[in-house]
């Protein structure tokens, strides 16, 4: 892979964004509400922006590895800070970015020891930004691990329903996916003999077949735990549901993702006859996930259930398209990723929006709530019909490209996928009538609809999905940039 | 002879001569003795700091100075200093004995500072005993009830025996090759490991070492000594002895480099059985400091890892782990010992209400811990990751993975004690106030733990540099 570097260093702009917001929230006090919002804003806005730079500016044509920053960390072992960009990571970047923004404006009313909240929530996007642009194993697995440890004190302190419960499980069940890792990587690094961590000049070292599926298996389960993997998810929709709004979206929409990309960037690039032999494992295990998020998800009545359920099925969707390793398959499942963050975000956000008010999440007794608030539920309206996979709505290009390969390469699985997805828009549209188009609970009468700048979050959240549901191809022609020569080069 | 080459042991006589006299006063005078003590303490920091570089052989080549001892001497001055940190309240040690708490406090440094320069077995032997039995005495200093007596003798008899079954080991090697002198032995090892007499030589000549760092099965004393000495003392064993510990298990583990299969395989096997034993054992305890002595048995399974690599990559990760598991385990000593102020041990439930009690202490706590439980961006998380790297570059995958779920299982209780303070809420526990340089050296200690977890290149070259004299 070419690598042009950086004129001026954007990467580490985008990453320092959050953590000097940070270490301004660390010298506020905690009554400095508005000020404390407002920095942990602008950082995530310098973010946003940076991460549209990126995204905007990655010429295309020259393709390969842009923005690049590389500079010794450790020399001894071979770890070095080594960032850039490419079609793979741009749209992770610019989905974080997203995210993070939005999810700071959703968190804007939160009152509860705002300062800590903040401040966790930058670190942990300090991780994710880092995995997303790191081509260092070490430096990769290191913001890895930052980006899931700051979750079990957000749904500790912030989340609801068994919080307890669920920051341990996560928290155990993600580390356990690290002490897997752990060993595929230095597998990977000791076997190579070349004593570094760069992840471009380890996937020219030859390792051995065997080498390979061993590493393979370690780091797809590894970070298959935080992609949701059938049968490693349990600990996400219970997750989910604990979480404070923000958190969930930053969890399903971003973190769930560093899972899948792990997969993609680490154990596909580096072990690709690994892959070769565990593809069809991964499929069958990425079907029957699919399969089995949308049936539990029907019985359902708590709506952050609902979507943590679809979020498992969604998953798989990215894990298949994965394991088909071909230019539509991979180029689907990378958009998969964008666009169900983008739309995760918006579920958790509207009706974290619905919960803050009502205090209720259950199906039944919101019955008519678009009479009442006729915005709001717009929005998770909205999310659902992406969700659904309609056309006009980024999803749809995503999952499409996904199917058609999928088809092509696992006939079975592919059909098995697809027919689960009509379930799975059936059952969204069941959820939205009974949620939104009952008889209106009297209870809630009193409540008003969303503000414009409380609206805001969600607005952005529409207007990305729409965009790329109109233009699929800004989206198709980026990740192609890089799908090509990743496949070249297995 | 260059003074300069003895100089961190001289000044430490010196400063143990001034606590003598201390201890001869009619009237104890606490605040004072602290006080000196304290810019004692201080001194020997930069003393250490100046000797740092200095290199040469002494005492018919007995006792030799070179950059591997001076880093480790360095550390065991700031594990001195830090501990005399917190020491400003000795509340369950008598005012009378306070003077004699720092006189033996530096009696065992000496002793461990001989230690890490020693190459020749009597003087290994001697200056191990001279540490360890200023430890006997420090442990049950602290007045109260039968159980400080009870660990004070556990802790005697176990250090005994380990030391007389190191002696019995020592006696082989010597009776084998005819020499006490680690340098005359290293080049007869390739045939003695391969003969039982000096396998089983070498690995009962560790066993002393074995003891002082909690290896399994030397670790019956660590809950009870950690729980009933006072807690300074406790800081001490867990922050400064260890070091030392490494550092010999080091310089003797190299005698084995290379030649002997069943030498490795045995040390492989007394790591997994401590991290495993000590991480599982961990979970089901009340107490905090028998906890953290529970941790300390598994940490002691990662040091050997690095030591059981027997190459400059596993030595260096040892080094590495070494310094930054004094500075991290000593935040939540701090910690522990600004919490129960009357000097009380704590139990985890105790801890409730922290971060509304002391918000800083409770930062401290949650970055210590973490770097403990191996969570970046911390020393820990880098030092034991450079355990496994150079673990597995010599091809111990299970190990490796033995090691890595471990880490998960570690991460549990950790998070039962992080639950605890930041989760759990009891009103009647009032706030923690803390004075200012306990406030600065929180900030200091954060600093460290999170800073070098980042860039640990420059301790990495050093401890580069210091462990090539050693292989």
């Amino acid at each position: 892979m070419t690598e042009h570097a950086a004129t001026f260093p954007v990467l580490s702009c985008m990453l320092l964004a959050p953590l000097t917001g940070l270490v301004i929230l660390l010298l506020l006090k905690e009554n400095q509400k508005f000020l404390i919002r407002a920095v942990s804003l602008v950082s995530g806005g310098v973010s946003l922006a940076l991460s549209i730079y990126t995204f905007v500016a990655y010429d295309k044509a020259l393709g390969g590895l842009q923005f690049v920053e590389k500079f010794e960390m450790v020399k001894t072992f071979g770890i070095t800070y080594f960032v850039g960009v490419e079609g793979l990571n741009a749209p992770m970047l610019l989905l974080t970015g997203i995210v993070i923004f939005t999810g700071v404006l959703t968190m804007w009313e939160l009152e509860v020891r705002t300062k800590e909240f903040f401040i966790w929530i930058l670190a942990l996007v300090t991780g994710v930004f880092g995995v997303f642009m790191s081509y260092d194993m070490f430096m990769f697995f290191l913001f890895y691990e930052i980006a899931v440890v700051p979750m079990y004190i957000l749904i500790l302190i912030w989340g609801s329903t068994r919080k307890e419960y669920a920051a341990m499980k996560l928290t155990l069940y993600l580390m356990a996916g690290s002490g897997l890792i752990i060993p595929g990587i230095l597998l990977l690094y000791a076997s190579s003999g070349l004593g570094t961590f760069n992840m471009l000049a380890l996937h020219g070292a030859h390792f051995s077949p065997w080498v390979q599926k061993v590493a393979f298996v370690l780091l797809f389960f590894g970070f298959g735990v935080l992609a949701a993997v059938w049968p490693f998810h349990t600990w996400s929709p219970v997750g989910h549901v604990a979480a404070p709004t923000a958190v969930s979206m930053l969890h399903a929409g971003v973190l769930m993702k560093l899972g899948s990309f792990a997969i993609l960037r680490v154990a596909m690039f580096l072990c690709p006859e690994g892959f070769q032999y565990w593809a069809q494992l991964m499929s069958l295990l990425a079907t029957v996930g699919i399969v089995y998020g949308v049936f539990v998800g029907l019985a359902q009545t708590d709506l952050k259930y609902v979507i943590g359920y679809s979020s498992v099925s969604h998953m798989g969707i990215v894990c298949l398209g994965l394991s088909t390793g071909t230019i539509d398959g991979i180029n689907g499942s990378v958009f998969q990723m964008f666009a169900h963050g983008i739309m995760t975000a918006l579920f958790f956000s509207s009706v974290g929006y619905i919960y803050d008010r009502t205090h209720t999440r259950d199906i039944h007794e919101l019955g008519g709530f678009s009479k009442i608030m006729p915005v709001a539920s717009a929005f998770f309206i909205t999310a659902a019909l992406c969700g659904a996979g309609v056309p006009g709505m980024a999803s749809f290009w995503a999952e499409l490209l996904v199917f058609i390969a999928t088809v092509k390469v696992y006939p079975v699985q592919g059909l098995l996928a697809i027919a689960a997805l009509v379930v799975g828009a059936l059952f969204a549209l069941r959820v939205v009538q009974s949620t939104f188009f009952n008889a209106p609970n009297p209870k809630f009468t009193h409540f008003e609809d969303v503000s414009p700048f409380l609206g805001l979050p969600r607005m952005i959240l529409i207007a990305t999905l729409v965009f790329f549901g109109f233009f699929p191809q800004a989206m198709v022609g980026m990740i192609k940039t890089a799908v090509v020569p990743f496949l070249q080069g297995m | 002879m260059n003074v300069m080459l003895f100089g961190p042991e001289l000044y430490y006589l010196g400063t143990a001569l001034v606590f003598f006299l201390l201890t001869l006063r009619r009237q104890p005078q606490v605040k004072a003795d602290y006080q000196i003590a304290l810019a004692l303490g201080l001194g020997g920091l930069v003393v250490t700091t100046l000797c740092l570089c200095q290199q040469g052989e002494l005492f018919f080549k007995a006792y030799r100075v070179d950059l591997f001892s001076q880093i480790f001497k360095f550390a065991l001055a700031l594990g001195f200093f830090l501990v005399l940190t917190i020491s400003h309240n000795l509340a369950h040690i008598e005012e009378r004995y306070h003077a004699e708490f720092f006189l033996f406090l530096t009696t065992t440094t000496i002793g461990m500072m001989m230690l890490v320069s020693s190459v020749e077995l009597l003087t290994i032997y001697v200056s191990l005993e001279l540490s360890s039995y200023s430890l006997y005495i420090l442990v049950p200093l602290r007045r109260g009830d039968g159980i400080d007596v009870e660990s004070g003798i556990k802790y005697l008899l176990i250090g005994a025996v380990s030391s007389g079954v190191m002696l019995f080991g020592l006696s082989y090697l010597f009776g084998a090759a005819h020499t006490t002198y680690l340098s005359e032995i290293l080049p007869q090892m390739p045939q003695l490991v391969a003969s039982p007499i000096g396998l089983l030589g070498l690995l009962l000549a560790l066993a002393g070492f074995f003891f002082k760092l909690s290896v399994f099965p030397f670790h019956f004393w660590a809950p009870d000594v950690y729980q009933s000495a006072t807690n300074q003392v406790t800081a001490f064993i867990a922050t400064a002895s260890k070091a030392a510990a490494v550092a010999l298990l080091l310089r003797l583990a190299a005698l084995g480099a290379g030649y002997g299969y069943s030498f490795a395989q045995a040390l492989v096997f007394l790591s997994i059985v401590s991290m495993t034993l000590g991480n599982l054992v961990a979970i089901v305890q009340k107490d905090f400091k028998r906890l953290l002595a529970y941790s300390s048995i598994a940490h002691a399974g990662y040091f050997l890892m690095g030591i059981l690599t027997m190459k400059e990559a596993g030595y260096v990760a040892a080094v590495y782990y070494a310094l930054a598991y004094l500075v991290m385990n000593f935040t939540v000593f701090m910690v522990i010992s600004e919490v129960a102020k009357d000097g009380r041990d704590l139990k985890i439930q105790e801890l409730a209400g922290l971060y509304r009690r002391s918000p800083l202490l409770s930062l401290s706590l949650i970055v210590g811990l973490f770097a403990l439980a191996g969570v970046p961006p911390s020393i820990g998380f880098t030092g034991k990751l450079l355990l496994f790297t150079s673990a597995m570059s010599q091809g111990y995958f299970w190990l490796v993975l033995i090691g890595a779920v471990n880490g998960t299982i570690s991460l549990y209780y950790y998070l039962r004690v992080i639950y605890a303070s930041y989760f759990t809420d009891d009103p009647s526990l009032g706030p923690v106030t803390i004075s200012t340089p306990i406030r600065v050296l929180n900030y200091a200690l954060i600093a460290i733990v999170l800073g070098f977890g980042v860039f640990p290149d420059r301790i990495v070259e050093l401890a580069k540099a210091a462990v090539k004299t050693v292989l």
